[in-house]
């Protein structure tokens, strides 16, 4: 159980600097936050896209869901880390309860 | 075989207009907001209140007096209606997780409701009650001009030529609608300094709220950072401002009881719904598109404004308003067609 805010325990995962798809990062965070609802899973792919927005994540690779591994017929993006992301999330971690 | 740019920016388009839509939603919420922010002045406890107050400090504390006790009863009603919205979207244990993460979250919120609620709507009730509400309207539309430099100085974030024209042709529209007003208001006689520095307060507060909210919703969700951003508010107003006017010799507690009324109340249950949830519109357009777009579209609210008072209270429009609406929609669409593929990063 995590008990950071989402978007920083999503960089959290990330942390490492290597490439992950967005539905390793959700299905990962899902355990941490016990949720198994459609509607989280959405929250956090939408938190992803927020995080990448503001450059904190950067989209490296892209595929079309045919397996149904999030949603069958989406699109699915694979996130790395950026600089900028990992700075706000070392002032985040330090200071969290 | 499926064109995956082509699905990629279908994805990137759908964010932008999200985007621009809760900044839209925003922008109708607050003014129609304005229909119970206008009702409650008439309404039992306040004119009483009102009355009591002028004849012993004069009319312009007494504006000031009132509009900090409604404010504080209004973002009661707020922190209210967003618990319903945040239990709905099950949001209680996020909220927890992000109160204590201080440093890197809440803080945020916490001064986003120092410069949104004592300095921004404390100063536009000073720029009202000593000016004019023509004056104190113009003077808040300048805010995205303010929360457009400080995200672009501080967060590096990309303001285009097209999106800080279609802010500066919104604002227009804005002094348009409101500017015989202001004109009427500073022609009406000597204008206090306490005046020019409440319109100063409405202009830089709302501005820099936006850019200080910005940075925590940056690992904040929005729902939950403007829910922790009002009980901020609500505790500043209950904890600070109404005992230090209570020990002052205003009677604020004892106005505060007399509330109990029917359409005093459903008044501000409306008044709490509309702002609220205006006021989570406004943040979760930052994170898709930008503080300055959103505040930009948000900035539409003046003329949702009219709109509302036109419709409700039966004012009878001038032609300033036509001409200054038709400004705030060409200004709206100069920013909704910028090209999306610009915005797929909000920074430099």
């Amino acid at each position: 159980m995590s008990n950071l805010p989402r978007k920083i325990r999503l960089m959290e995962i990330m942390q490492d600097g290597n490439e992950y798809w967005n539905y390793d990062v959700i299905k990962q965070a899902m355990q941490d936050y016990g949720f198994q609802s459609d509607f989280s899973r959405d929250t956090l792919n939408m938190d992803l896209i927020e995080l990448a927005a503001v450059a904190f994540i950067k989209e490296v690779d892209l595929k079309v869901d045919d397996e149904g591994v999030y949603k069958k017929g989406f699109l699915l993006h694979k996130y790395v880390i950026t600089e900028a992301g990992k700075a706000r999330l070392s002032d985040a971690c330090m200071y969290a309860i | 075989m499926v064109d995956l740019q082509a699905l990629r920016q279908a994805e990137h388009g759908r964010r932008i207009r999200n985007g621009y839509m809760w900044a839209l939603f925003c922008a109708v919420l607050w003014g129609i907001w304005y229909i119970p922010g206008t009702v409650v002045w008439g309404l039992t406890p306040f004119v009483e209140m009102y009355t009591e107050v002028a004849s012993t400090s004069g009319d312009g504390m007494a504006l000031i007096v009132t509009a900090v006790l409604i404010t504080a009863l209004n973002a009661v009603t707020v922190v209210l209606a967003l618990f319903v919205w945040n239990g709905v979207l099950g949001n209680y244990g996020e909220m927890i997780r992000t109160a204590k993460s201080f440093h890197p979250c809440s803080k945020w919120f916490l001064l986003a409701s120092v410069f949104g609620g004592p300095v921004a709507i404390l100063g536009s009730f000073m720029a009202m009650g000593f000016v004019g509400g023509a004056f104190a309207a113009v003077a808040a539309l300048l805010y995205p001009v303010i929360g457009a430099a400080l995200a672009n100085v501080w967060h590096g974030e990309k303001i285009s030529k097209r999106a800080a024209m279609g802010i500066f042709v919104i604002i227009a529209g804005g002094i348009t609608i409101f500017g015989g007003g202001v004109i009427t208001e500073l022609q009406a006689g000597s204008v206090g300094w306490m005046g020019y520095l409440g319109g100063l307060m409405a202009a830089t507060g709302w501005g820099i709220e936006g850019a200080v909210a910005d940075k925590g919703l940056d690992v904040a969700n929005a729902d939950v950072g403007l829910h922790l951003r009002f009980i901020a508010e609500l505790a500043i107003w209950i904890i600070i401002a109404l005992p230090l006017l209570a020990i002052m010799g205003y009677p604020v507690f004892t106005y505060a009881f007399q509330i109990f009324q029917p359409l005093t109340i459903l008044m501000f249950v409306f008044a709490g719904i509309t702002f609220g949830f205006c006021y989570v519109s406004w943040y979760k357009s930052f994170p898709l598109i930008g503080v300055g777009r959103g505040q930009g579209i948000a900035n539409l609210y003046g003329m949702f404004a009219v709109i509302s008072t036109i419709l409700f209270f039966g004012d009878v429009p001038q032609w300033t308003v036509l001409v200054g609406g038709a400004l705030c929609i060409v200004g709206s669409f100069i920013m909704f067609s910028e090209e999306s593929l610009e915005l797929e990063t909000l920074r430099n």
